[in-house]
């Protein structure tokens, strides 16, 4: 019981937040290109790979992959694909 | 033997696939069901001195394929194996994680299976051998640690950008946790054992992370999270109600500044579990069992720092890397596996690709209590560590 009550105290402001959040939109990621994004968001974790290292269907499946694993929006992951799939 | 046939039916169709997938560069379209093989392997030398007594060994290399299928441009699924000698010479698999993704829309992604938690951020995202800067993992945080890996069960996450900002949310159901209440193993009373495949008991246990990204060019990330459910077996009359609580923060900064000229990362992460007290029972010599307690609060923690001149006009330069680490894990006072440790783990890498890297490193463990140690006494182990690690 007391474990619910604990998660409750996360969940409950999580909603909330996600509620405020959806209603917004960012205007920063909207005008940053794919390859700023690529050059910000894909050295997070690891180093960054270079466009050369897969072709265009290999990113499509890792840009799903590291979406679901790194979380990153559907805007950011789009736009990294798609600079990743020209300069390529 | 069975597990050897299937990877080699695997890995042949991949490869027919590949060479398929190659084909459609010269004018075919390419399909729209998509699979990969990848993964990484790593191989090394160690050498350690435990209060100076010395021992070393060159370390076989472990094979870890990872399973990459992408059905449709919504759907995704990933599987992790691990080929790894044990200390009887044995090849052991372990199954890391296999399960399905599906994306709802743009802010919600189900996952389905066994997965790696996103409870802090070190199991999920750091500790595959060419991601980890270091040769091991921090204290508490590998095999047999106090740090939760995979869960069993659904997971529902997303990212939402928040004007500049960036929020990120995880919330899952698992199987959840076990205690070990050291019928078996004595020595491990009151720790819990993380991989459930089958339920223990009918409570689900339940978590999730919130993640937040400050900064629109998503340099900084601090994240907290939250883990717990019942984690003693169903009808185990003394254990039954025991539940647990486990939470976790962590940091991540990376960024390439101009003015260090290169790539400063900054990562840490903090890990404190607090399982409900419970009474274990320790066998004496004469065959009677003499019951016990302990507050079972554990607690484990590191902070690494690493640079890499990324912006240095040298090509052999800008190769390099160096890392630091401090790292410490308190296990609980009164049980058998207590013990408190601190570490400090140095390392200059060398990068030969950007997923291959030879790494070595000088660490030293200071250790109170806990495995081999005797009670009271203070044990100092200095290693030297030269990995290689390569993700494919
Ligand atoms: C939040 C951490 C994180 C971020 C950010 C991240 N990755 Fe990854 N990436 C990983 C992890 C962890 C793996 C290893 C997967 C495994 O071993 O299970 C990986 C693996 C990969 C691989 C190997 C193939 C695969 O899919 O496993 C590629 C290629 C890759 N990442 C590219 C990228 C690109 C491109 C970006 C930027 C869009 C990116 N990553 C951002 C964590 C991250």
């Amino acid at each position: 019981m007391k474990n619910l009550k604990t998660i409750l105290v996360f969940a409950l402001p999580l909603a909330v937040g996600l509620f405020l959040a959806a209603s917004c939109v960012s205007t920063k990621v909207a005008m940053k290109s794919g390859a700023q994004l690529w050059g910000e968001n894909c050295v997070r974790c690891h180093n960054t790979p270079s466009p050369a290292a897969y072709n265009d269907t290999d990113w499509e499946t890792i840009g799903l992959h590291m979406r679901i694993r790194a979380n990153l929006t559907a805007e950011e992951t789009r736009k990294i694909v798609e600079f990743l799939q020209s300069a390529n | 033997m069975k597990v050897r046939i299937i990877v080699v039916l695997a890995l042949l169709s991949c490869y027919t696939v590949a060479w398929a997938q190659e084909e459609t560069t010269q004018g075919y379209k390419p399909s729209s069901t998509q699979f990969m093989i990848r993964g990484y392997a790593h191989a090394g030398f160690e050498y350690q001195a435990v209060d100076g007594d010395a021992r070393s060994t060159f370390l076989g290399s472990s094979f870890v394929p990872i399973f990459i299928f992408k059905p449709s441009d919504r759907l995704l699924f990933e599987a992790e194996l691990g080929f790894f000698y044990n200390s009887r010479n044995e090849v052991e698999v372990s199954f890391e994680y296999a399960d399905v993704s599906y994306i709802v829309n743009d802010y919600i992604i189900l996952r389905m299976g066994k997965f790696m938690l996103p409870f802090g951020t070190f199991t999920e995202r750091l500790h595959p051998a060419w991601i980890n800067r270091l040769s091991n993992a921090p204290l508490g945080f590998g095999h047999g640690g106090i740090a939760p890996a995979a869960g069993t069960g659904v997971e529902v996450r997303g990212a939402i950008p928040v004007g500049s900002a960036k929020l990120l949310y995880y919330v899952y159901a698992v199987n959840g946790p076990r205690l070990n209440t050291g019928v078996d193993e004595p020595e491990e009373a009151g720790q819990l054992m993380f991989e459930n495949l089958i339920d223990n008991n009918n409570n689900k246990a339940f978590g999730g992370r919130l993640g937040l990204l400050p900064f629109s060019n998503s340099s900084l990330e601090l994240g907290a999270s939250v883990y717990g459910g019942t984690v003693g077996d169903r009808n185990d009359s003394l254990y039954s109600n025991v539940g647990a609580l486990l939470y976790a923060f962590d940091l991540s900064y990376v960024r390439q500044l101009s003015a260090v000229r290169g790539i400063l990362d900054i990562k840490a992460q903090y890990n404190i579990n607090n399982v409900d007290q419970a009474t274990y029972f320790e066998e004496e010599l004469d065959g009677s069992f003499t019951p016990y307690t302990f507050n079972n609060s554990s607690n484990a923690s590191f902070a690494q720092l690493s640079y890499r001149p990324t912006m240095a006009g040298n090509d052999i330069v800008k190769n390099f890397e160096l890392v630091g680490r401090y790292s410490n894990f308190q296990a609980p006072e009164g049980a058998e596996w207590e013990q408190q440790s601190t570490q400090w783990s140095f390392g200059i890498n060398y990068w030969l690709s950007w997923r291959t890297v030879f790494k070595v490193n000088y660490q030293s463990t200071v250790q109170q209590g806990g495995h081999g140690v005797p009670a009271g006494e203070t044990v100092t182990t200095n290693g030297l560590f030269v990995h290689w690690a390569m993700g494919f």
